[in-house]
């Protein structure tokens, strides 16, 4: 407990002592000031709970402004699949102050002004955002904000929207590699709603009815159930005071925003899943879930992902793509709130087969397993993530879009403290984490098998 | 209206106002090559992008050498091997990398602003003392193989190359050779090809790298004065001998199985180079049909009647020679033939009609705004910056483009709508599962 409180009043004075060097809060009436940390500071809007994060950065005289909802495809069940996307597509539709017949919808107003503006659906969370000159923020700050609860959703819109997101879902259908990877998660996890595939399935797109995404809208589109992240040329009061313009008349959502209480059962043996279609590249994915994306290993697992597959000096490319046996090879995480996904594959070198790409890439993380990394290794990868980390900050889009995920998978802070924690990791810490996560019993693996379309016709 | 105008000049005005950009960026011939350095706000980090005529256009024989040539840059230098070089770059999280289009060989890396000496160093003896082993070249044409063969599903590849070899004629910088072509040419090239073209090819005479970030460009130059000095040669651009000219109309179908979306394109050869003077008319006059969710396109074919995830309309491939004027879309083989009808009906109104003030005066607006929020990034400045230089401008295109766009008027837009735009002589390419009634024969 000693070395806790130590631990917290050395981040406390950390805290203060980088707020006072930067100037103190911006001090709004009707915001609660949370805390600060390397630039960022956090706001809570007393009057519904909306959480702020604000960023100054005045090296270009643009503004992103990001809205996340913590609501993914998570949040849905059978029948429901894909309607937090839907829904996502819908928020285009039209809200009660800014919609087309007025002239001032979110399309036109952003593009009249030339925004780079956009929205994705992930498992755990849903974004809307936008990079603006500084001075068209109010414009689309008071969209943002009327759509959070004054939407348009109109049945006639849904059915004209469906058709659009089921080519959005064919689309990605056209890529075995992407229906693979899609089969292998839903292979994966048995319980959690990982299983379906974020877009959702195609019987669910077709059918969810008009009511279940209002249901939806009404249960998770609340200011307490979102954080507004301000990036760019702002001066923090101002920017506060916009946000409480426009944001400050909702209430607090009705009821408690549902949490999710499913836990995934142990796997207890490897599972295997194949497609078989027209191609021309086989290719392999292993598949394994570990720690939630908040957890203290992602940090080696981070850095086991980059000795494995960061460029030509990680192990993937000298065992099989420079000895000739995969076109490419990958290994990476898939950061979730709760179970997250790590994933290894590569696309079948020609002539090689796909029990050789499995047993190579199985082979690379048992050596990680039974012999570790090099401490030449790990300073390598920390360099990479300490140049990735500056490139990142290249653009307020960039940074914002970053934030946004350490949202989602439940803590901002994190955009902050993973860097300083991967400086941390040791030879040691990645070879715990490849012997704890990476068994064969755990094991999920994908094989995307082409077949000449004359024997596909039929099946 | 008034409010947007006004937020339109801050924005100019805060980046430096007229003239004020291309203020910042320096253009100087330093050992043969013509080098931008531009210094920004950003911390630590340096932008590098450039481009070589050395594309595959530039095939003599052997289609694949252009390409296998590109691909050997980073396999190792006379002085060190390919691992030897990733470990120098990736030991400090720098990047370099190289690919082949159609005219260039394009260069961008990345790197802290204390490794940019490392990083330039490193870029200047991949290109001009690649050590073209013999191991590396049979593993590249390998790569490059599966790469052509993995291709070969790819609905939007196949569509674009086969829209492009409808449109422009044998011999024309923009005409890509067909996979097929380059697969049975990387099968047989050689490693003597590849150095042949190489040494004919790649020199500083027409190579152009544009540096953007925290950097100082007095020491940028010193630096490529250094890596770059005492090398020679290279070779212009292609100009078309001819301009491309519509033979339409016409229809081509990729088949390709078990295919749930069908990539289409619909167009013509511009006839135009960015540079001529009807271009840019032409330009902000298709962003009215296609570009966004407010291009006529997106509002019927897609948000009223929901026939389709992506549909735009656009120009391209006319940095150096007379270019594209298309419209791309996907459907599903069931509403295929409605997404067409519904598409095309959009084009002859727009076509017939021209575009209205109201949405020229939205649209130009629109461009210059998206401009200026390109610009906040090392990657948009050196990005725009080198496409300018490409297409014959200087750096000043930084502060002219803006008033280029807003001196256009209606008339000129729709002048050049009519006089170079003509959708009854349009080729059609389907790509995909295409049901039996809708498909054309592959030409």
């Amino acid at each position: 407990m000693k070395l806790l409180l130590t631990a917290v009043c050395a981040v406390l004075i950390a805290v203060v002592a980088e707020s006072e060097a930067r100037g103190a809060p911006a001090a709004v009436p009707g915001f609660s000031y949370v805390k600060s940390l390397e630039g960022i500071d956090e706001y809570r809007l007393d009057a519904n709970g909306l959480s702020v994060l604000l960023v100054p950065d005045h090296s270009a005289p643009v503004v992103t402004f990001q809205v996340t909802y913590r609501v993914g495809s998570r949040n849905e069940v059978t029948g429901t699949t894909g309607a937090t996307h839907i829904l996502e597509h819908m928020m285009f539709k039209g809200s009660e102050n800014f919609n087309d017949p007025k002239g001032n919808s979110i399309k036109q107003y952003l593009e009249r002004v030339g925004g780079h503006y956009n929205a994705n659906t992930s498992f755990d969370r849903t974004t809307y955002f936008a990079t603006v000159g500084r001075d068209n923020l109010e414009g689309y700050v008071a969209i943002e904000a009327d759509r959070m609860r004054r939407l348009w959703l109109r049945e006639t819109d849904r059915q004209a929207e469906m058709t659009v997101v089921r080519n959005e879902f064919e689309r990605r259908a056209n890529n075995p590699d992407q229906v693979l990877t899609e089969e292998v998660s839903s292979a994966a996890y048995v319980a959690l709603p990982y299983h379906h595939p974020i877009i959702g399935w195609r019987s669910d797109i077709e059918h969810v009815p008009i009511a279940k995404l209002r249901e939806f809208y009404d249960t998770f589109y609340w200011p307490n159930n979102a954080t507004v992240t301000v990036v760019g040329d702002i001066d923090p009061a101002a920017a506060l005071g916009l946000i409480k313009k426009y944001y400050g008349s909702y209430p607090h959502s009705p009821q408690p925003i549902p949490d999710i209480y499913t836990e995934e059962p142990a796997q207890s043996g490897p599972r295997r899943v194949t497609i078989k279609r027209p191609g021309e590249i086989g290719s392999v994915i292993i598949a394994h879930k570990v720690s939630d994306g908040r957890a203290a290993d992602q940090p080696a697992l981070e850095m086991l992902d980059a000795i494995l597959s960061s460029g030509k000096s990680a192990r993937l490319y000298h065992a099989l793509v420079d000895q000739g046996i995969a076109l490419n090879a990958d290994s990476g995480t898939d950061r979730r709130h709760d179970l997250s996904l790590h994933l290894m594959s590569a696309s079948l070198a020609p002539g090689v087969s796909h029990e050789q790409v499995e047993t190579a890439l199985s082979d690379e993380m048992e050596k990680i397993r039974q012999h570790g990394v090099t401490p030449a290794e790990i300073e390598r990868v920390k360099q990479q993530y300490i140049a990735a980390d500056a490139y990142r900050r290249d653009g307020t889009a960039g940074v914002a879009a970053e934030i946004n995920e350490w949202i989602a998978v439940g803590d901002w802070t994190l955009y902050v403290t993973f860097p300083e924690s991967v400086a941390k990791v040791t030879p040691a810490d990645v070879q715990r984490v490849a012997k704890q996560y990476f068994k064969d019993d755990e094991s999920t693996i994908g094989w995307f098998v082409p077949v000449a379309p004359q024997t596909e016709k039929g099946s | 209206m008034r409010r947007l105008g006004a937020g339109l000049a801050l924005l100019l005005a805060a980046f430096g106002a007229h003239a004020a950009m291309a203020d910042r960026a320096q253009r100087v011939k330093t050992a043969g090559v013509d080098l931008v350095t531009y210094r920004t706000d950003v911390r630590d980090v340096v932008n590098i992008v450039g481009a070589l005529p050395a594309g595959d256009a530039f095939a003599a024989g052997n289609a694949a050498v252009p390409t296998l040539t590109g691909m050997m840059l980073d396999r190792g230098t006379v002085a060190l091997d390919k691992f030897a070089i990733a470990q120098q770059l990736e030991d400090v999280g720098a990047e370099i990398s190289f690919s082949v289009g159609a005219q260039s060989v394009q260069i961008r890396a990345r790197c802290l602003k204390k490794d940019l000496p490392l990083v330039i160093r490193l870029i200047a003896a991949q290109l001009r003392t690649p050590a073209f082993a013999s191991a590396e070249f049979s593993k590249v044409r390998q790569q490059l193989i599966g790469a052509l063969q993995q291709s070969l599903q790819n609905t939007e590849s196949r569509a674009q190359q086969a829209f492009e070899r409808a449109i422009f004629p044998v011999g024309h910088p923009n005409r890509p050779h067909s996979t097929e072509e380059m697969l049975a040419a990387a099968k047989t090239a050689s490693l003597e090809d590849v150095k042949k073209f190489h040494a004919k090819f790649y020199g500083p005479a027409h190579l152009t790298l544009v540096l953007v970030g925290d950097l100082d460009p007095a020491q940028a130059q010193q630096e490529i004065g250094a890596a770059f000095g005492g090398w020679s040669g290279g070779q212009d651009y292609l100009h078309a001998a001819t301009t491309a000219v519509s033979t339409g109309p016409n229809e081509v179908t990729v088949h390709l199985a078990d295919k749930p979306s069908v990539t289409v394109m619909l167009g013509q050869p511009s006839g135009l180079r960015y540079r001529d003077p009807d271009s840019l008319a032409l330009r902000v006059g298709t962003s009215v049909l296609g570009q966004g969710f407010t291009g006529r396109l997106m509002k019927t074919v897609r948000d009223k009647q929901g026939l389709t995830y992506h549909v735009a309309a656009g120009m391209g491939g006319d940095s150096l020679v007379d270019g594209s004027w298309d419209i791309s879309a996907s459907f599903a083989p069931a509403l295929l033939d409605k997404g067409l009808a519904s598409s095309r009906e959009v084009l002859n109104d727009w076509w017939t009609g021209g575009v209205t003030e109201a949405e020229l005066q939205e649209r130009k607006q629109g461009e210059i705004g998206s401009f200026l929020v390109g610009l906040s990034t090392t990657g948009g400045l050196a990005g725009f910056i080198l496409t300018s230089l490409q297409r014959g401008y200087d750096v000043d295109w930084l502060d002219r483009y803006p008033e280029a766009v807003r001196a256009l008027t209606r008339d000129q837009v729709n002048d050049a709508i009519k006089k170079h735009v003509n959708p009854g002589t349009m080729t059609l390419v389907e790509a995909g599962s295409v049901p039996a009634t809708a498909a054309a024969p592959a030409k």
